[in-house]
């Protein structure tokens, strides 16, 4: 079930806050985990059995890594358990994958493997693994409450695109949590503004994206519109799922860590990553980088890190070529950037600034494509392989079509509404408007995202390969 | 204004918003069809454990809450709004206006679907009419006029043209691209108007060597005609009106057709109890019949004429009239090609091909 439908906005979300909040505390988490099993069932009924079964794999393995007298046991169950875990993995995302190349390399192209994604696969399965390996390194307790864990794991607002919340940042609101008004209406402004920026700026740059898969008529010009609409009609959806769950989850009574912060203001690719998907990031520096010994290592062995760790990146994205290249791309330019390029880039703001939009595009080029021949196609667009001319009359008409939306979305992309926000709430004269204004700003949104909704307007789910 | 008092008004807002809303879509009663969009709408699926299992039941059910959804044209108009005034688009779902009307934005010219009603035309061709003269012409859609001189992209309609053009090497084309305007077409339909299409019929008719006259009295219909784009814009559109052209010939013709079930019915060239209808353009030729036949018992001489056509073809037929004694008008997306010999009589005919752009880029129903 998708946040942006009809189907949750007001039948699932009215139903399921009414439950919640008449529910006693002692039932509360109960409530959660049934209502978010049920949402997950909802969209894939067959799958639900394979997150319940890795629940149960990791909760019984948490307690013996626990319990477990020494070090070499809690290694073993912990192996065991992170085994089990990526298993179910490797098979539903890579394994298709896997036989595809194998098929390609020995000419044995009757070798096919045809299997369904089960949706949020990526996202629940790192969360899991943080819990199984933060309880081995003893920075959280195991829990022995089997609805507890499933609660953590199925939660409904993060289950299918984020963000990744570690075990031991919710352990204890996962036991006792406090609700307010304050806390619920913060909830609820996050909400909202997620739902617009997915619904409102995602889904129709996304449309600009769809007409320019369909052209008969490219060119260089076409290439870069699509380029700068596709990278930001990810950051929109993507930074906006992320706000719908914090949103969400404050309403439930839970601090969910923030997964976007301006990315495009970032000066560097590294700083990039440090504000773009910062749960997926700090994930693979936490589990993966800094136990291979992250930066403090010899250049050699600090360039193989990088490149494991971004290939990983890259391949979580999506089982395809074209998700491996631009890890790939980022570990080149990280590993630039950590051995020579940070201190030229400090020198000019406007450089950086330029460098790293630029290479930020280029990236997104190599995302979007569906392979890496369509990758690098892409690429080339940019910059008129094919001898494709540089304008083109569908492109000139596209960018007035979508002239004013890209004019919208870069400024919301940045701190600047925020920041114009603050400074009317800090003078005293415009405070109070500008708290009535706020309210009525979030409800024209939600109506205006309602007649998308119903309208039937174009409303993808990005994360299939996720 | 103290936070937590902001905080009690937000959520106190946004919860009786929601709820009302969730009391609306569960007590309002469900539509079947939406006269604007001209289409059925998603009821509530049927539970059945397969489609529990496979998911389909929700899919079925999204479609449901989203068809269903209370004051749903009223949001569609809102949202067109929004798109035009505050999102700056030019376009609203793949549809632009201009001059006032409301067209479609259709750039891509899609070969394989010319190639399947090339391949139909031509068996049609090869079985029935080989060695006969046979015509071909093509009415561009509405953007064809529209959309350059307003700055919106078009189909290389040239392009598109010529190609079709070679697919069926062995009819005879007849442009009429030059002699189309925008005032031809409907404001909120893709259709032309009859009363405008006059010059269009005797530039094909003379093609095929008849004269006609086109001596008419004007009819308009006393009803609103919200034409198939009018509900897909969804925004504050003004209706079109609908003439058509009567004379004696017209009036005096005998009409029966075979409908879609094959079924041999009497009719009308105007079909009034249509024109009272969801899509009044119907009146013509009583929109969806396989094959109408229309007799002239006032004819000079006896001369035949077999139309193959689309919508297009059914408000241009009876002005063949006047030239003459019989017309057989043919919509082969209602019968199958290899069964016209039981229907039509090709013998000494001439033999029209007329089809619209949009059908021969989107031909798969042609059968």
């Amino acid at each position: 079930m998708l946040f942006s439908s009809i189907t949750f906005l007001y039948y699932f979300l009215p139903i399921v806050l009414i439950l919640y909040f008449a529910a006693p505390k002692s039932l509360k988490n109960v409530v959660l985990l049934l209502v978010s099993l049920f949402f997950y069932a909802w969209g894939e009924p067959k799958c639900i059995f394979l997150m319940l079964g890795t629940i149960a794999l990791n909760y019984v393995f948490g307690i013996l890594i626990e319990k477990a007298k020494t070090k070499q046991a809690k290694k073993i169950y912990l192996a065991i358990s992170v085994i089990g875990t990526l298993s179910g993995l490797l098979y539903f995302k890579y394994a298709g994958f896997f036989v595809e190349n194998f098929a390609a390399i020995t000419g044995m192209s009757h070798l096919s493997l045809n299997i369904a994604l089960p949706i949020g696969i990526s996202f629940y399965t790192f969360q899991i693994l943080s819990y199984s390996v933060d309880v081995y390194r003893g920075e959280v307790p195991a829990q022995k409450n089997i609805i507890t864990l499933a609660t953590y794991i199925a939660l409904f607002p993060q289950l299918i695109a984020g963000p990744i919340v570690r075990y031991k940042d919710v352990a204890a609101q996962l036991v006792k949590r406090s609700h307010s008004f304050e806390s619920a209406a913060y909830g609820i402004r996050r909400f909202i503004v997620g739902l617009g920026k997915k619904v409102l700026i995602a889904n129709t740059l996304g449309e600009l994206c769809q007409a320019f898969y369909a052209t008969q008529d490219t060119s260089v010009m076409f290439y870069w519109l699509f380029a700068v609409c596709f990278t930001l009609q990810i950051y929109f959806d993507f930074s906006g799922y992320s706000d719908m769950a914090i949103g969400l989850g404050k309403i439930f009574g839970f601090d969910f860590l923030e997964n976007f912060r301006y990315p495009f203001i970032s000066k560097s690719l590294s700083e990039f990553w440090r504000r773009w998907h910062i749960s997926l990031g700090s994930w693979f520096r936490d589990y993966v980088y800094f136990p291979m010994g992250g930066s403090r290592v010899k250049k050699p062995k600090l360039i193989f890190n990088l490149f494991v760790v971004w290939f990983l990146t890259g391949f979580w994205h999506g089982a395809e070529w074209n998700f491996v290249l631009w890890g790939l791309f980022f570990s080149v330019f990280l590993t630039l950037e950590k051995l020579f390029l940070t201190k030229p880039l400090e020198k000019s703001k406007i450089i950086a600034r330029i460098y790293t939009l630029f290479f930020i595009i280029i990236s997104f080029m190599i995302f979007s494509g569906n392979n890496a021949q369509e990758a690098f196609t892409r690429v080339g667009g940019l910059f008129g392989a094919g001898g494709i001319p540089l304008a083109s009359a569908e492109a000139l008409y596209q960018l007035r079509n979508y002239g004013v939306l890209v004019a919208i979305a870069i400024v919301g992309a940045t701190p600047l509404p925020s920041k114009a926000y603050q400074y009317l709430k800090s003078k005293k004269t415009t405070s109070f408007f500008a708290d009535i204004a706020e309210i009525i700003i979030l409800l024209l949104i939600l109506i205006s995202v309602t007649a998308f909704l119903a309208d039937g307007s174009f409303n993808p789910f990005l994360y299939f390969r996720f | 204004m103290n936070n937590r008092l902001k905080s009690i008004i937000t959520v106190t807002v946004f919860a009786v918003f929601l709820l009302s809303v969730s009391v609306l879509c569960l007590a309002m009663p469900d539509t079947t069809h939406s006269d604007s969009e001209r289409r059925e709408l998603a009821q509530f699926p049927k539970v059945t454990t397969e489609k529990l299992v496979s998911g389909e039941f929700s899919k079925e059910f999204e479609s449901y809450t989203t068809d269903q959804f209370p004051f749903r044209d009223a949001f569609r108009s809102i949202k067109t709004v929004l798109a035009h005034k505050v999102l700056g688009k030019l376009d609203n779902n793949g549809l632009f206006t201009a001059d006032g009307h409301i067209s479609k934005l259709d750039v891509a010219i899609n070969e394989p679907m010319m190639d399947h009603a090339a391949e139909r035309f031509n068996y049609i061709y090869n079985t029935y009419l080989t060695g006969s003269n046979v015509y071909f012409s093509i009415v561009p859609d509405k953007n064809y006029v529209l959309a350059e001189p307003n700055g919106f992209p078009a189909m290389d309609y040239e392009s598109f043209i010529n190609k079709m053009v070679q697919k069926v090497p062995n009819m005879k084309y007849i442009d009429i691209c030059d002699l189309l305007s925008a005032t031809d077409y409907y404001y909120t339909d893709t259709h032309w108007r009859q009363e405008n299409i006059t010059d269009i019929a005797s530039r094909l008719a003379h093609h095929m060597g008849v004269k006609l006259t086109h001596d008419y009295t004007e009819n308009t219909l006393d009803v609103p005609f919200y034409g198939v784009y009018a509900g897909q814009y969804a925004g504050g559109v003004v209706p079109d009106t609908i003439k058509y052209l009567t004379n004696d010939t017209i009036n005096n013709a005998k009409v029966s057709a075979y409908n879609d079930k094959g079924m041999l019915v009497e009719s009308t060239i105007y079909n009034m109890e249509k024109a009272q209808g969801k899509d009044p353009y119907e009146m013509f030729l009583s929109g969806t019949m396989a094959v109408v036949t229309i007799e002239n018992p006032d004819a000079a001489q006896e001369r035949e004429l077999v139309l193959f056509r689309d919508s297009y073809g059914a408000s241009i037929a009876p002005l063949f009239l006047s030239g003459y004694s019989k017309i057989t008008v043919v919509d082969t997306r209602y019968i199958q090609s290899e069964y016209l010999k039981a229907f039509v009589d090709f013998e000494g005919a001439d033999v029209l091909f007329l089809y619209s752009t949009s059908l021969l880029n989107n031909s798969l129903a042609i059968r």
